[in-house]
C-alpha cells in the first residue's frame, strides 16, 4: 500500500507554531509547538518541540527535547535526548539514547535503549528488548542523592518480551523467553522459559521457570 | 454479563505463542484493544482476555498467517468493514437469520431477490434475531430495535459499541453506547440484555464465512 497522494511538507527554523495534520516530510529546527495530531511520512526534530496530540510517522528522528501530549505510532523512531509521551508508543523499532518518560505501553518489535538519564515507562512489550546504561559519574552515590532525575535508571511496572537484556532497571515483573538481568537491576519477579542469566550485583525478588 | 477470562500467561502456554508475537499482533491491530482486560491479582496487575474470543482469533491468525501477510490479515479482522452482499434465498438456506425476522424486516425488493443485503443490514437482522430467539423481546419491540439500529448505528462509524435493552414497568427502551462505558440505572430498571455489537458482527462474519 503506497500513498499516491502528495502531501505538503512542514519546515520550521527558529521559533514557531504549527497546526497538526497530514504532512509529507516534517523538519523542525529550533523551538516549536504543534497543536493537534500530526501525521507525516518522515519526521525530524532538532531542538525543543511540544506536540499536543498523537504523533504518527513512518520514520522519526528526534534530537533534543520533545514533549508529546498523546501517543506515538510508526515504524522507526530514533531519539537522542529527552523525550516524553503521555500515551502509548507503538513502533517497529526504537533506538533511544538519553532519558524518557512514557505514560502508557511501549510496544515495539525491537527496543534498544541507552540510558543517560532517568527513564520511566508504565509497561514495555516487544520481541527483543535491550536496556544499556552509559557508564557515567552520575551513577555515583553523591549524584544519586543530589540529582535523582539524572541517574540513568529505567523504572517500569512490567517488561514482557522474547529476548530481554537489562541493565540498571527497576521493574516489578519481567517475563520472557531468554532473560538477562545485568548489573544495577532490581526486579521484583522474573518469569522465564528457556534461559536466565543474572549478574551478581542484580537483586531479584523471585525467580520462576515456566514451561 | 460475566464471561470467562484467560490470563495472558495461561493463554501463551495454551497456544504456544510468545510475548513478542502477541505484542506484534496487537500493534498490527489483529487483536483489538478492548480485549485487553486489566485486573489486579496477588502478583500485581495482570492482563486477561475473553477466552472464547481470543482463542478463536489466535487460531485464525495461526492458520492464515502462512498465506497472508500480517497487514492483509488486519484488514480481514476489522469486522465492521466487512464487505458482504447476501441474497435473500441464501439467508434462509444457510440459516443465518430466522425466517420470521427476514420476512418482517426486509424491503420488498430484498424479498423478491432483486436486491441483496449489505453487511450492516444483516447485522441489524442478526441482532434482532438473537434477542427474539432468546425470548427476551417481543415482535413489536423488535421493530423499535431495528429502527434504532438503522438510525443510530452508522453514527459510530465502525467504532465499538454496545446495545442496551432495558425495561421499566413494562415499558422497554433501547440504547447504543460506545465502549468502554459504565451505565447506572435507577432501581426500577431491569437490564434485559447487553450485547457488544462488535461481537455480534464477528459472529455474523463467522457465520457468513
Amino acid at each position: 500500500m503506497k500513498e499516491e497522494q502528495k502531501w505538503p511538507d512542514l519546515k520550521i527554523n527558529g521559533v514557531g507554531n504549527a497546526t497538526g495534520g497530514r504532512y509529507g516530510a516534517v523538519l523542525i529546527d529550533g523551538v516549536c509547538k504543534v497543536t493537534g495530531d500530526l501525521r507525516a511520512n518522515t519526521f525530524k526534530a532538532n531542538g525543543k518541540l511540544k506536540v499536543n496530540g498523537h504523533l504518527q510517522a513512518d520514520d522519526m528522528r528526534i534530537d533534543g527535547i520533545i514533549d508529546i501530549n498523546g501517543g506515538i505510532g510508526g515504524e522507526h523512531l530514533q531519539v537522542n535526548g529527552l523525550f516524553k509521551a503521555s500515551g502509548n508508543c507503538e513502533l517497529e523499532r526504537l533506538e533511544a539514547v538519553g532519558g524518557f518518560s512514557i505514560g502508557g505501553l511501549l510496544n515495539a518489535g525491537t527496543i534498544d535503549i541507552w540510558m543517560q538519564a532517568q527513564g520511566k515507562v508504565k509497561e514495555i512489550g516487544g520481541e527483543s528488548i535491550q536496556v544499556r546504561r552509559q557508564a557515567t559519574f552520575r551513577n555515583s552515590k553523591l549524584w544519586r542523592w543530589m540529582m535523582p532525575k539524572l541517574v540513568p535508571e529505567l523504572h517500569t511496572d512490567t517488561i514482557e518480551g522474547d529476548d530481554i537484556d537489562l541493565e540498571n532497571t527497576v521493574a516489578g515483573v519481567v517475563r520472557g523467553n531468554r532473560v538477562t538481568i545485568g548489573p544495577g537491576c532490581t526486579i521484583g519477579r522474573v518469569e522465564y522459559r528457556t534461559e536466565l542469566h543474572v549478574h551478581k550485583t542484580a537483586k531479584i525478588g523471585k525467580e520462576e521457570k515456566l514451561g | 454479563m460475566d464471561r470467562e477470562l484467560i490470563s495472558k500467561k495461561d493463554l501463551l502456554e495454551l497456544t504456544g505463542i510468545s510475548y513478542g508475537q502477541l505484542y506484534r499482533w496487537k500493534r498490527k491491530q489483529l487483536i483489538p484493544e478492548e480485549w485487553f482486560v486489566r485486573k489486579s491479582t496477588f502478583t500485581g496487575q495482570e492482563t486477561f482476555f475473553p477466552k472464547d474470543l481470543i482463542l478463536a482469533r489466535i487460531d485464525k491468525i495461526l492458520n492464515m498467517k502462512d498465506d497472508l501477510s500480517l497487514d492483509e490479515l488486519a484488514g480481514k479482522f476489522s469486522p465492521l468493514h466487512f464487505e458482504a452482499a447476501v441474497a435473500h434465498h441464501e439467508l434462509s438456506e444457510r440459516n443465518i437469520v430466522s425466517m420470521v425476522v427476514i420476512e418482517r424486516f426486509s424491503t420488498p425488493a430484498q424479498l423478491s431477490g432483486a436486491e441483496s443485503y449489505s453487511f450492516e443490514q444483516l447485522l441489524y437482522l442478526h441482532t434482532v434475531d438473537r434477542l427474539l430467539s432468546g425470548g427476551e423481546m417481543s415482535l413489536d419491540e423488535a421493530g423499535v430495535l431495528a429502527d434504532t439500529l438503522r438510525e443510530h448505528f452508522p453514527k459510530f462509524e465502525g467504532k465499538p459499541c454496545e446495545l442496551l435493552f432495558t425495561r421499566k414497568m413494562g415499558v422497554s427502551s433501547f440504547a447504543l453506547v460506545s465502549v468502554p462505558a459504565d451505565v447506572y440505572y435507577d432501581a426500577g430498571v431491569k437490564l434485559v440484555a447487553r450485547l457488544s455489537m462488535t461481537e455480534m458482527a464477528e459472529r455474523l462474519s463467522g457465520k457468513l464465512g
